[in-house]
């Protein structure tokens, strides 16, 4: 019996069809992973199963009855829920409040009571152990955040539960934590649906896995039976290898090299997370890794290199940029320095998504002499340097008309990494450069990062994906509670080890 | 470049389109109330094009409409919402009647006018500021702090025509006159319309402006800021600055009605002189959507509706200037309505599907 299956389901934009001829079967009571490239009309089916887009052809059937589901309101009918990648909460307002809204029991009054109780009972039913239903959701971990999304999803009584990229958020014990949360909900008889494009996650957790690719589906394979190489290749259509695998050239005295930039004894306080006392030197050629949980400090220390001007009232410590005391300065200033930025999120850092490529590719560069002359911009000449730009990193689509935000996310961060190249910067602040891109990007991103210290680049490397660390860096610090609690040359890298310092225990 | 072209031309079309649509369905609103549209139609012809002093008249009631509506465009590229122009306009006023008379002793008519210009610019360019200092330093919301400024503006105003420079030969609330040497000559084929060089004047800084938003440094900090603050501060531009320069610019683009109004027009400053321009330049904004040379049609559209408001009071029987506020409000609903045109698509492929 299948919970969902798709018929031969089409929806064109136009003339381009987003799915074509899509045919899938969840089976119940499953985990069913379904990946693709951004792009490969993922999102665009599960709109189509909500009722947000009608169907141009095929249909869709729900426990073997074909639906025709009118609205996301609709679909709750149908026992079909979903969690969003940007939760759908209100931050002010309490947990409970958040999980009856548009669910409210009573008539006039609300009958909080008679919510609380049966919602303690789903929450014994499917061992998720939550307690905080009188907290603001704002005060709560994303993890938590997350559990109250699907929480909410079972007190609406779903059957069918989809998951838009779940862990892009999370850190690697609350990924953890969902996952088997997510087995309990299947051990009850629940359907789960997990869209992602992180192979090793979907591979771990899930019973099948539909592959798409530009709109139509590749495939579907029983997990046991499948492997990251064999997805990979369904996905991208061609075999993608997950290590760099170009040059990578030896600096014989690259310990003797003057450091580029020199941190000592830097502390930020921040409302968020704060920085103690952190030392350390980036020298030319090299790639030093910034490993650690996501919120241990990274961020506020990246924050503080791009505009330590900003934080000249929050920050003590030293700064020195090619030599120089760079206490005081500016984006701007740094950047005038040597400085090039790829910031931790490329949408709400990185873009204007309205504006097209060469109106992106100006950004940060516009009072460059090279771009400006006399307080008015020379846009044919960034418009032509965009060009020659979409050449070197294959931008899709390659024209500079395109706005940003009508880019893929891989390609997105294709343009934000060649403006941060752009100037030539001797150095390099590179924050979650893979975040949330296709797999046949990451390979191009993780060749122009190498390429960049080969030629002599000091490159200061943030990510949360130890995996993409250890294959890049050459050293690495590890980050916990706002300190470098441990620094691994590249012979000493070792992922249990550095997992164990990420979490704030011993090497 | 092309597809820039192509995407301004086609939000004019849409707004155009709007327009049209909210103007049908005013007319439908006349045809109910008893009067023929054919006539509603001629007589806003010949009100605002018939003889050569109604057009004189239209261009008129124009000219304030596209200062103001600069005045609410500019700010908003950069996030802003300027509701303060009326008080931008009643302060540039007020110092374009004092410069009449700090000026007394001007020979020159270009160095009078020129001298009006620059302190009319300044008052109301510092006016604007200040809600842009608010915000840069405070964080205090421009739409609050705007609206606020516009009642200290009127009683500032009332204060120093009262008090200060008062005409003291009248028994109005109005300013000593300006001496003959500042007054801008209005063409001859206007016919006593109080219009000359000036709407040209007016056109120059209007393309001027375009020029320079979409080609300057300046203007591409303020477009960046006002798409997405937190990338353009990670990148080093600074919203401080684009606030308080933007609403300094705005400030000072609307203080020039008082150009357009004591040298133009009265020779003085009058309390209560201005027919809501700073506010009718929020909707001559929002019809443009944004654009600045958009800026120019719309305006004249607004003083055509104004101009013949009277008219239609007047020359027919059923048409009362409230039914042509009622016209007005149609079309700029027509233009704000823009999800409309999308909605048509729809229901158009669903009838084909």
């Amino acid at each position: 019996m299948s919970a969902i299956e798709f018929r031969g389901v089409s929806k064109r934009f136009g003339n381009f069809y987003a799915n074509r001829n899509l045919s899938f079967q969840v089976k119940t009571g499953t985990i069913h992973g379904l990946i693709g490239e951004n792009g490969a009309g993922k999102s665009t089916a599960m709109k189509a199963l909500f009722g947000i887009y009608p169907l141009d052809e095929g249909e869709i059937l729900v426990q073997g009855k074909p639906a025709k589901i009118r609205n996301p309101v609709h679909a709750m009918k149908f026992g079909i829920g979903m969690v969003h990648q940007h939760f759908m909460l209100a931050g002010t307002e309490t947990v409970l409040d958040n999980i009856i809204l548009g669910h409210e029991p009573g008539w006039i009054w609300i009958k909080r009571d008679q919510a609380l109780s049966e919602l303690k009972k789903i929450s014994t039913l499917y061992g998720l152990h939550f307690e905080k239903w009188d907290h603001p959701v704002s005060s709560l971990s994303v993890g938590e955040q997350q559990r109250v999304e699907i929480l909410k999803l079972l007190y609406q009584r779903s059957d069918v539960l989809i998951l838009d990229e779940p862990t892009a958020v999370l850190t690697p014990q609350e990924v953890k934590e969902l996952f088997q949360n997510l087995k309990k909900l299947k051990d009850e008889g629940k359907t789960i649906i997990l869209i992602s494009h992180k192979l090793k996650e979907v591979l771990e957790f899930t019973d099948a896995i539909t592959v798409m690719r530009r709109g139509e589906s590749v495939g579907t394979k029983v997990t046991a039976e499948t492997n990251e190489d064999e997805l990979a290749q369904m996905m991208v259509g061609r075999p993608v290898s997950f290590t760099y695998q170009g040059e990578r050239k030896m600096f014989a005295n690259a310990s003797d090299m003057k450091p580029v930039v020199r941190i000592r004894d830097l502390s930020v306080e921040s409302s968020t997370e704060p920085v103690k006392k952190v030392s350390f030197e980036l020298r030319p050629g090299e790639i030093l890794g910034v490993a650690g949980v996501q919120g241990n400090g990274q961020s506020e220390l990246l924050r503080y290199l791009t505009d330590p001007k900003k934080f000249t009232k929050s920050a003590q410590g030293e700064y020195f940029f090619q030599g120089q005391d760079a206490s005081h300065l500016g984006p701007l200033e740094i950047r005038a320095k040597g400085m090039g930025l790829v910031p931790e999120d490329r949408l709400s850092e990185g873009l204007l998504l309205q504006q097209d490529m060469t109106e992106n590719f100006l950004l940060g560069q516009h009072q460059d002499s090279r771009y400006q002359k006399n307080g008015l911009l020379l846009r044919k000449k960034a418009t032509e340097a965009v060009n020659a730009k979409i050449k070197e990193f294959d931008i899709r689509p390659p024209f500079t008309t395109v706005w940003s935000g009508r880019m893929s996310g891989g390609n997105q961060q294709k343009l934000v990494i060649a403006r941060a190249l752009d100037s030539n910067p001797s150095v390099l602040y590179v924050a979650h450069p893979t975040r949330g891109v296709d797999v046949g990007a990451i390979e191009k991103i993780h060749d122009a990062i190498v390429q960049e210290r080969n030629r002599g680049k000091a490159i200061l490397l943030f990510s949360s994906e130890l995996d993409e660390l250890m294959d890049l860096c050459d050293r690495m610090l590890v980050f916990f509670n706002g300190e470098i609690r441990s620094e691994y040359k590249r012979s000493e890298f070792d992922t249990w080890s550095i997992g164990r310092v990420m979490g704030g225990g011993d090497r | 470049m092309k597809s820039v072209m192509n995407a301004s031309l086609k939000s004019f079309l849409k707004s155009a389109a709007g327009a049209l649509l909210g103007f049908f369905i005013g007319l439908i609103i006349c045809k109910l109330a008893g009067e023929s549209p054919i006539k509603v139609l001629k007589v806003l012809y010949q009100s605002s094009f018939g003889t050569g002093y109604d057009f004189g008249m239209t261009l008129f009631y124009t000219a304030p409409l596209i200062l103001t509506g600069l005045a609410v465009a500019i700010p908003f590229k950069a996030g802003l919402f300027n509701i303060g122009a009326e008080g931008q306009l009643t302060i540039g006023a007020l110092a374009a009647a004092w410069a009449g008379v700090l000026g007394a002793h001007l020979q020159s008519p270009a160095i009078a006018i020129g001298f009006a210009f620059i302190l009319s610019f300044l008052a109301g360019g510092v006016w604007g500021a200040i809600p842009g200092y608010l915000k840069a330093k405070r964080g205090s919301h421009e739409v609050i702090t705007t609206i606020m400024l516009n009642f200290i503006a009127a009683g500032a105003t009332a204060y120093f025509t009262l008090y200060s420079i008062k005409d003291p030969d009248s028994s109005q609330a109005e300013t000593i006159p300006i001496p003959p040497v500042f007054h801008l000559k209005p063409f001859q084929i206007f016919n006593g319309a109080p219009m000359g060089e000036l709407i040209l004047v007016l056109i120059g800084i209007v393309l001027l402006l375009h020029f320079i938003l979409w080609n300057s440094v300046w203007g591409y900090e303020l477009k960046a800021i006002g798409e997405n603050e937190r990338a353009a501060e990670t990148y080093g531009i600074s919203k401080q600055k684009v606030w308080l320069s933007s609403m300094f610019v705005a400030g000072g683009i609307a203080g020039l009605v008082g150009v357009v109004e004591v040298l133009g027009n009265a020779h003085r400053f009058k309390i209560g002189f201005s027919a809501d321009y700073g506010f009718v330049g929020i909707a001559v904004a929002l019809v443009a959507r944004g654009n600045i040379l958009g800026i120019l049609p719309s305006a004249f559209l607004f003083g055509i509706l104004q101009k013949g408001a009277g008219s239609l009071d007047l020359e027919t029987d059923k048409v009362t200037r409230d039914l042509s506020y009622i016209i007005q409000g149609l079309i700029i609903l027509g233009v704000a309505s823009e999800g409309i045109w999308d909605s048509l698509k729809l229901i158009r492929r669903k009838k084909n599907a």
